[in-house]
This record gives C-alpha cells, sequence and structure tokens, in this order.
C-alpha cells in the first residue's frame, strides 16, 4: 500500500480525519496540471510501516462537470497526469447516511478498494440514530470503521481496515450498487434501512432548526450577520496589529544591521533597501492573512458561513452575483490572491468570472497604510473627521465591485447568477486544530504565490529609484557643512529620486496625472504603488527626503505635507488628498493580482479587462473629485 | 355488487411546485423541469424518486430539508420541482 486518497462529500469532517492522520506535516501543492490545491501527508502506522495520503476536494458525485469531481475521476482512473491510488477512505457523514451513501455507490461501482470511514458517530448517536456497522458493511461489500474524527475515536481502527486492504479481499456485496445512477438513491435507502438506520425526520435536529429559523431570517439574520463581520473585522485589526508591529520592527533593526555592517555601495543598499524592504513588505501582511483565514475557517466548521451567503443570496442577486461570493469578497479584505483563489467554490464559471473581476475592489490591507496616510493629510486640522474618511474608502471600494457587478451582468457577463442550491450543513463546534492549520497552509500560499513576486517587484524598483547615481547636490553639502546631517541627507535623496530612472519615468507620465491633481512627484508614488500599493508610502517619505513611519512619525507626515511642486505649490491639496484617495480606493495597483487572475480565470484578457476597467474607473472618478473640489474653491 | 364512494379526501393528491408547499409540511418529490447541472447537485443532495422533502423555510431563498440534508433554494429552482403533498393540509 502506498498511496491513499481521502473522499468524501463537503463537510463531512474530511480535513479533520486527513489532520488527524497526518498530523500537521502536509504539504499543500496544486494537483498536475490544474489549479485545485491538494494536500498530500504521511501516515505512519504504529508497526512503522505508512502510506501517502492524498486529501481529495470535497464532492457531492463524480459525474458533475465541475473541476473538483473532474479531478476525483481523473485520479479514480489514473488519468491525465494523476496519481491513481493503491486505496480509498471514503469519508460519511452518520447523521446524513442516506445521502453519502450516494457517494459510496459512486465509489464501489469505481473498482478500487475502499473502507468507509463512519464519522460523527457521537453526533449521530445524541440524535438517536443508530447504524449496524457490520450489516452496513456486509451490505456494500466493504469494511465500515464507526470514528469521530475531532476526537481522534477509531483513527487506528480505520488505519488497520486500510491496512488489510492490501492482504485480504473483502466479502461480495449483498447489495451492490446499480449501474443506472437515478437508481442509486433508492440502493443507498434500501441498504440503510437495512443496516437499521433512519430515513425519516428523526435524523434532522432541532437545534438546527431553531437555529436556522434565527440566523436565517431576513431582518434578525442580518443583524446577525453585520454583528459577525463586525466583530471579525475588529478581532483582525486589533489582534494583528500586535505582530505586524513586530515585523516591521524586526526588519527595520535587520536593515539597520546591514548598513552598520557592510561596507557601504550597492549591496549593502540592495541588501537592507531592496531585499529586507521587499520580504518586510510581504511578511507584513502575513498575520492579518493568517488571522483572517483562522477565523474563516472556525465559522466555516461552526456551520454558520452557509448561512451568511444564504442571509446574503438575496443582496448579492440584485447585483448579478451569487451568495457563494460572499465568502470569496470576505476573504479580499485582507488580500485579494486568497479571495479570487477562493472563488473555486463558486459553481457557474459565469458567476465565477464576474467575482474575480470585482474581488479587488475590496479594500485590501495593502491599502491601509495609504489610507492612514492620505485621511491624515486630509484632515490634518480635523483628526475627528479622518475615521469616517477612512470608513467610507471601504464603502466606496465594495460600492464599486457590487455596481461593477451589475454592470459587467449587463454588458460582457450578461446574463443572472446561477440560482442558489446550497447545502446549509449542520452546526458544529468548530475545530480549533484544523483552524490553525487552515492559517498555516494559507500563510504558506500566500509567501509562495504573492511572496516571491513582491520581493522580486520591491529589488527592481530599488534598483529603478536608486539608479543612476546622483552626485553630492551642493544645496546638501551646504547642509552638511552647517553640522545638519539629517536635512543634507534627505536632500540629497530627494535629487537622487528626481534623477532616478523611476523620477524620470515619474515626469514623463506626469501629463496623464496632472488632470488629477498630480505633480511628478505623485505619479512617481502612484507609479511604483501600481506594483504593490503600500510601496506608495515609503516611495512619498523618500521623496519628502528622509526614512521612517510617517504613521508613527509626525516629522515624517509633516514633510509630506509640506512636499512642494516645481513651480513652489503644495502637492498635497485637499483637492488633491481626496482625488488620490478615491484613485487608491478603486485603481488596479497589484501585478500578483492580476497574475492569479489570469490563472483562475483561465486567459490574460481577463486581467486585462480588470486592469484597464478598475484603472479607468479610477482615473474617471480621481478626475471628478478633483476638478469637482476644485470648481467649488477647495483646493 | 360493492358500491366505491370516493371522497375529494380519498383522491391522489396532484403535484404541486414545491415553493408552494406550506412551511413546516413534507411531500414527496415527483418531477424536476431544471437544467442538468442543478438536477444532478439535488439528485446528489438526495433529491431522488419518490424521496420525502420538507419545506422548512419559505420565502426568497427557501430551505427545504431532503433525508437529513437541508438545502437553502431559491425560489426559481423550488418552483421548478414538482412535490405531491403528504396530505391535503400541506398546500
Amino acid at each position: 500500500m502506498n498511496r491513499v486518497a481521502l473522499i468524501g462529500n463537503p463537510n463531512t469532517g474530511k480535513t479533520t480525519l486527513f489532520n488527524r492522520l497526518c498530523g500537521v506535516r502536509a504539504k499543500t501543492s496544486n494537483f498536475p496540471g490544474t489549479t485545485t490545491s491538494m494536500r498530500v501527508g504521511h501516515h505512519t502506522r504504529v508497526d512503522g510501516r505508512g502510506w501517502e495520503v492524498v486529501d481529495l476536494p470535497g464532492v457531492y458525485g463524480l459525474s458533475f462537470d465541475g473541476p473538483e469531481s473532474r479531478i476525483v475521476r481523473h485520479v479514480l482512473h489514473g488519468e491525465d497526469g494523476q496519481t491513481k491510488p493503491d486505496a480509498l477512505v471514503v469519508i460519511v457523514d452518520a447523521t446524513n447516511m442516506s445521502r453519502n451513501l450516494i457517494l459510496v455507490g459512486e465509489l464501489l461501482r469505481s473498482g478500487t478498494p475502499l473502507v468507509v470511514a463512519l464519522n460523527m458517530t457521537d453526533l449521530a448517536a445524541r440524535r438517536g440514530l443508530s447504524l449496524n456497522a457490520a450489516v452496513l458493511a456486509a451490505r456494500i461489500g466493504a469494511e465500515v470503521v464507526p470514528i469521530v474524527a475531532s476526537k481522534g475515536t477509531g483513527v487506528a481502527a480505520l488505519s488497520d481496515a486500510v491496512d488489510r486492504l492490501s492482504s485480504t479481499q473483502p466479502a461480495p456485496a449483498i447489495t451492490p450498487p446499480p449501474s443506472n445512477p437515478d437508481a442509486m438513491g433508492e440502493w443507498a435507502d434500501v441498504v440503510l434501512e437495512a443496516a437499521g438506520g433512519s430515513l425519516k425526520e428523526s435524523a434532522s435536529d432541532p437545534l438546527t432548526e431553531r437555529l436556522d429559523r434565527f440566523l436565517t431570517h431576513p431582518v434578525f439574520g442580518t443583524l446577525v450577520f453585520l454583528a459577525v463581520m463586525g466583530g471579525l473585522f475588529w478581532t483582525l485589526f486589533a489582534l494583528a496589529n500586535y505582530p505586524m508591529d513586530l515585523i516591521e520592527a524586526t526588519f527595520a533593526y535587520l536593515g539597520k544591521l546591514a548598513t552598520t555592517y557592510l561596507p557601504n555601495g550597492p549591496i549593502a543598499e540592495l541588501l537592507s533597501n531592496g531585499i529586507i524592504g521587499g520580504i518586510a513588505g510581504t511578511i507584513v501582511f502575513l498575520p492579518q492573512i493568517c488571522l483572517l483565514f483562522f477565523l474563516i475557517s472556525l465559522l466555516e466548521d461552526t456551520g454558520y458561513l452557509a448561512r451568511a451567503a444564504f442571509v446574503n443570496d438575496r443582496f448579492f442577486r440584485r447585483f448579478g452575483l451569487p451568495g457563494h461570493a460572499f465568502v470569496p469578497l470576505l476573504t479580499s479584505h485582507a488580500c485579494a490572491l486568497p479571495g479570487i483563489m477562493s472563488t473555486r467554490l463558486i459553481p457557474s464559471r459565469r458567476d465565477r468570472i464576474v467575482t474575480i473581476l470585482v474581488a479587488p475592489f475590496i479594500s485590501c490591507s495593502a491599502r491601509l497604510p495609504v489610507y492612514v496616510l492620505l485621511t491624515g493629510l486630509l484632515f490634518a486640522d480635523r483628526p475627528w473627521l479622518a475615521g469616517p474618511a477612512f470608513a467610507s474608502c471601504y464603502l466606496l471600494g465594495a460600492g464599486a465591485a457590487f455596481t461593477s457587478a451589475w454592470l459587467f451582468g449587463r454588458t460582457v457577463f450578461r446574463g443572472t447568477p446561477r440560482s442558489m442550491v446550497l447545502e446549509l450543513p449542520t452546526y458544529k463546534r468548530p475545530s480549533i486544530r484544523t483552524a490553525l492549520l487552515t492559517a498555516k497552509d494559507q500563510g504558506l500560499a500566500f509567501l509562495q504565490t504573492a511572496g516571491t513576486v513582491i520581493v522580486a517587484i520591491c529589488i527592481v524598483m530599488w534598483w529603478l529609484s536608486a539608479y543612476p547615481k546622483t552626485g553630492p547636490v551642493p544645496q546638501a553639502e551646504a547642509l552638511r557643512s552647517h553640522g545638519l546631517v539629517q536635512e543634507a541627507d534627505a536632500v540629497q535623496a530627494q535629487a537622487q529620486q528626481a534623477n532616478s530612472v523611476i523620477g524620470r519615468v515619474g515626469r514623463t507620465v506626469e501629463p496623464v496625472f496632472r488632470p488629477l491633481g498630480y505633480d511628478w512627484q505623485l505619479s512617481v508614488g502612484l507609479m511604483t504603488s501600481f506594483l504593490a500599493r503600500e510601496v506608495f508610502v515609503s516611495t512619498m517619505t523618500v521623496l519628502a527626503g528622509g526614512a521612517g513611519d510617517p504613521s508613527q512619525d509626525p516629522g515624517v507626515r509633516q514633510r509630506i505635507r509640506t512636499m512642494t511642486r516645481d513651480d513652489g505649490r503644495l502637492v498635497f491639496t485637499p483637492a488633491t488628498c481626496a482625488s488620490a484617495l478615491v484613485f487608491f480606493v478603486l485603481a488596479m495597483q497589484c501585478l500578483p493580482t492580476l497574475a492569479v487572475t489570469r490563472r483562475e480565470a483561465g486567459g490574460v484578457k481577463y486581467a486585462l479587462l480588470q486592469l484597464t476597467y478598475m484603472s479607468s474607473v479610477a482615473w474617471i472618478s480621481a478626475f471628478v473629485v478633483f476638478q469637482g473640489l476644485r470648481l467649488a474653491g477647495v483646493s | 355488487m360493492i358500491r366505491f364512494e370516493l371522497t375529494v379526501k380519498d383522491c391522489p393528491l396532484a403535484p404541486v411546485r414545491l415553493c408552494d408547499l406550506e412551511e413546516g409540511c413534507a411531500a414527496r418529490f415527483h418531477e424536476a423541469s431544471l437544467d442538468a447541472e442543478a438536477r444532478d447537485l439535488l439528485r446528489a443532495l438526495g433529491l431522488t424518486s419518490s424521496s420525502v422533502v420538507r419545506l422548512c423555510k419559505s420565502g426568497e431563498p427557501c430551505i427545504v430539508q431532503v433525508r437529513a440534508t437541508r438545502i437553502g433554494l431559491s425560489k426559481l429552482v423550488a418552483g421548478q420541482i414538482y412535490v405531491i403533498p403528504e396530505s391535503r393540509d400541506a398546500v
């Protein structure tokens, strides 16, 4: 026995069982030639032997046209570059046997040796559901092992049963599954009744009934949803700040070490500003991403996320999105990359592509430093207005996402979203262990997919802004001769930026952004932030002539606020700040997102559409805001 | 000679749309005029011939229970599924 695949309906505890069998050392990758992720681990038995375990995507049936069912079919038959497993562990929900047996019937017909893991037997017992596992095994011709995956009960027995598959042939089934898929439901009912299972409503759960009545209520359900989301974001921003500050401080220290101990020159600059700065710029978002996925995993485990999608369906459908789009849009608040990747759970391709195209409008964590800087500049003398302005940015992004989805549904992606057919799983106590492992997996996936790109971008940006080198500037030298070293460094850095490749590019593109009120310096900020939004803050800090964190250092903020154009006017007027804020909310300024859009939507044309559409919306909106405020005398 | 007297109560009930069922009432699945994708998904969720369906919550969307599975269904889908009520009070 070399390779065992775990398979089952969604919400049957498959991932929990996988974690029990393989521990924390599982690896996440993609199925060969696909974008569907696959977790592979190794199960080691007490006697030291073991096998590779592959966690297949949750499927309701093998005959569907979706990517998950297609992969499972290819894996079962060893087709299309997939490796055929030696055996299957079919995990079934003991509280919902008649439905789960339909998949068991389909898998029995595939011919691969299998063991049935009868999960959640504790929950079934609490609901008064009983089942004779031995009779069930005799009926289907495969071993049936009762387990409670969340507690680890029965996992050793399951391992033994899988081990026996390589040495013993199971007895032929008393009730073999039919070949006609339409008859599979009746077969499942016959088998279940023979094994003493219940087909009646005794399987329904009064607690689920009561909770559903409340949580899916048009008014109460919406209030609960708003409270849950409010709690989630409060937790996200309150808790993630601590590790984020720690990461920033650590990398700032490492950068300082590099400049202190390495001789002055391009290597020290590349290491401190390019590589260390680039890695810091990526890793700083890791706590928010891990925490968001941890919280989403907990919510999903409880069964609430499906109810949230249910409650939102009516609202989403008005804008041409399905209720399923709720999770991807929620995830996009941390980062559009995992948000776009989670659109895979949307069944319809049209709905999936529309969601992918609008997801980057949702304000992600990379926009936060920009919002902090610009709202701070806009309301420097009225700080109480900065908070509402900050919240308005979130609302503007969400509004743009829904309006754009509505527009796409009436133009390039005509049609209505697919009507809802959504399983509402049983409410359960969430598994902290599963949530931690999910957060770890998603964090690593983020580092692998985005990290490499962002680090590469930061290195290139550093080079473009650092070369060609500008010689000593007379004004800086004069300041230095008076002992004003910090001021001299600031003037020298400003001159360096202005004469660098990116500075020259900024002057070239300035006419494009002039109608929005931006000069060449702000244009440079926009250019650099196109690759990664958060780079805007560091670029403006350098252009203002200094280093540091503007959110912490009022001196830096003051320098940015008093930055002047070539003609001596201020760079950041109220109208310019408002225009830039709107531009940052709406613009597509993230190269890794475009790469993921191309991959997930299945073509570069979708990435180009996203880039063109979002950039146009951002430019036009920023133009309207700037010119409107200018005409109103706010300038 | 045996005389049969049929009353309205004894007549077999006609199929009705699932969305027209009274909340909380059960019925047997009769037929569905759905696209292949939705039909396959509902079959995999347990909606097979003669299976019992209960309308747990009416409205848009509604919640139905098929066997032990609770399913959120849009009214459009529920309107394309025909069921035979278990009793006359169900409609």
